[in-house]
């Protein structure tokens, strides 16, 4: 019952697609990345201008399907005779850009609200720490806001990439040949849904699986506590402590 | 016993409000190089409030700060409130000046040796292993060299605020201020922290200490100054605070303390 050589043919038509994936993945992740600090930076700032547009941003593209805006800035741009002659033109002509610049408007909103609730949970303590030992603004957000509010917004940034990862999927809307494109290819041509997406649902849950790995090390490697139950299950320092009395 | 040294510190005049509620009704002090100065006062007389003043963590409506001599530059707002002129000056006025919070602050991503180094290395901008030469220094000091690895949640609350104070004094300061230090601390660990202060009043460093440790304010400091909602209400030795000078308020503020 279960074809073998069909899914194994399958699973390395699909894999051979992987690159669009990830090409989709990566630069929207980055692009976006950048586009949320802007965004984070405005929606902090004082200045009601900045702050509202923000704000508005935020709500607009977190707020709206992003098929929608896909299909807006791929099929509804190109009408305005303006950005057809316009410099941009060469690249919203391309399919893939236009998903890379859809995703990445999209996750800059998400990522700049996650990156705002990291930065409301520092402890205005640590911050005061800062600034009462003389540090100038631009010291104390390297030094001091940026690694704290990156380790509080870490959990969320994870879900955030991996959300980022399954929305590439719609790429295939606009025909960018990634995994999903292919995978609907093949099925047109076969008739076999069924194996031909679980296929599919494989490689992204595996590339998800390696997103969770990488995340779980960053956050190892930056949350003193958890690196001190790995030193703790390593040797028994922390029972020693734990015994001593307080002095 | 009177001090002759050179003023390192002068307040003058000190107002500051929060909305209609005046906390601060123009304060002034001076501190000679040495001073170890307790300010006492209950909760709401605006004695943190004017610690806060000194390193500008809390910017004064009006009144003048001024350290070894510099006074910090102010201007005033188009809405009417004073700030700072410069902002470089409040800089390097604060790295002048040390400062132990009430609920420690230790920057939590950071090792005791990474936060002792922290403000030399990239404030002061010193060589890094003199940097951890002097931490080194400092933490054994205070008692903690052997935690100097450990993150800040692994240590108890006494041990963090000798962490904090090690972390200002690696600054150099010429003043250092305790905001409250051992207010949040139990009991049994309050004599550690306690002991590293009074280490430092004999050493001849310039303090400015908010408590409620009455102890410390008798035996340790050259002066006691009492607040009482935003003013100084009376001020002297200890001999003369805790003798016959005292204001009766005072008095009142102290039995009740011993009291409770």
């Amino acid at each position: 019952m279960i074809d073998l050589p069909f899914l194994t043919d399958t699973f390395l038509k699909l894999a051979a697609a992987l690159p669009v994936t990830l090409g989709l993945f990566f630069s929207s992740f980055v692009l976006g990345g950048l586009l949320a600090l802007v965004i984070l930076a405005m929606r902090m700032s004082r200045n009601p201008l900045l702050s509202g547009f923000a704000r508005g941003y935020i709500l607009v593209f977190r707020g709206s399907p992003l098929m929608i805006q896909l299909f807006l800035i791929y099929y509804g741009l190109g009408q305005f005779e303006l950005i057809r002659h316009s410099f941009v033109w060469p690249v919203l002509r391309e399919p893939f850009f236009c998903a890379v610049v859809s995703l990445a408007l999209c996750t800059a909103s998400y990522t700049a609200e996650i990156f705002r609730g990291g930065l409301l949970a520092i402890p205005a303590g640590q911050i005061e720490a800062g600034m009462a030992c003389g540090m100038s603004r631009w010291l104390l957000l390297r030094r001091i806001v940026a690694p704290i509010m990156l380790r509080y917004a870490l959990p969320a940034y994870s879900t955030e990439a991996i959300l980022l990862v399954k929305s590439t999927a719609l790429a295939s809307l606009v025909t960018v040949w990634d995994v999903t494109g292919v995978a609907q290819q093949i099925i047109q041509r076969t008739y076999r849904t069924m194996e031909v997406f679980i296929c599919a649902a494989l490689i992204y849950l595996i590339l998800n699986f390696i997103i969770v790995q990488i995340y779980a090390w960053i956050e190892r490697r930056l949350t003193p506590r958890l690196r001190a139950v790995e030193a703790a299950t390593a040797q028994p320092v922390p029972h020693a402590i734990a015994g001593e009395k307080h002095d | 016993m009177t001090n002759y040294a050179p003023t390192t510190l002068s307040m003058k005049e000190i107002r500051k409000s929060f909305g209609s509620l005046e906390v601060l009704k123009g304060i002034s002090l001076d501190a000679r190089k040495g001073d170890v100065i307790s300010i006492l006062g209950a909760s709401g007389s605006g004695k943190s409030t004017f610690l806060r003043c000194i390193n500008l963590l809390e910017m004064p409506d009006s009144g003048v700060v001024s350290v070894a001599g510099e006074t910090i530059e102010m201007k005033r707002h188009t809405r009417g409130h004073q700030l700072a002129a410069n902002q470089r000056q409040v800089e390097s006025l604060r790295s002048r000046l040390g400062m132990v919070f009430q609920s420690f602050n230790l920057w939590s991503h950071m090792t005791v040796l990474q936060n002792v180094i922290e403000g030399p290395l990239y404030v002061l901008k010193r060589n890094k292993k003199e940097c951890i030469e002097q931490a080194e220094k400092i933490l054994d000091r205070v008692g903690l060299l052997n935690r100097k690895d450990f993150y800040p949640a692994q240590l108890s609350g006494g041990q963090q605020q000798r962490v904090a104070i090690a972390r200002a004094l690696a600054m150099e300061p010429e003043v250092m201020l305790f905001d409250e230090p051992t207010s949040a601390l139990d009991p049994e660990l309050v004599g550690d922290v306690l002991k590293v202060m009074r280490n430092l009043a004999e050493e001849g460093r310039t303090m400015l200490v908010v408590t409620h440790e009455m102890g410390f304010a008798r035996n340790v400091s050259n002066r006691v100054v009492f607040m009482h909602q935003g003013t100084i209400d009376c001020q002297g030795t200890p001999e003369e605070m805790f003798g016959e000078q005292g204001s009766p308020r005072f008095k009142q503020f102290i039995s009740s303390h011993q009291a409770g």
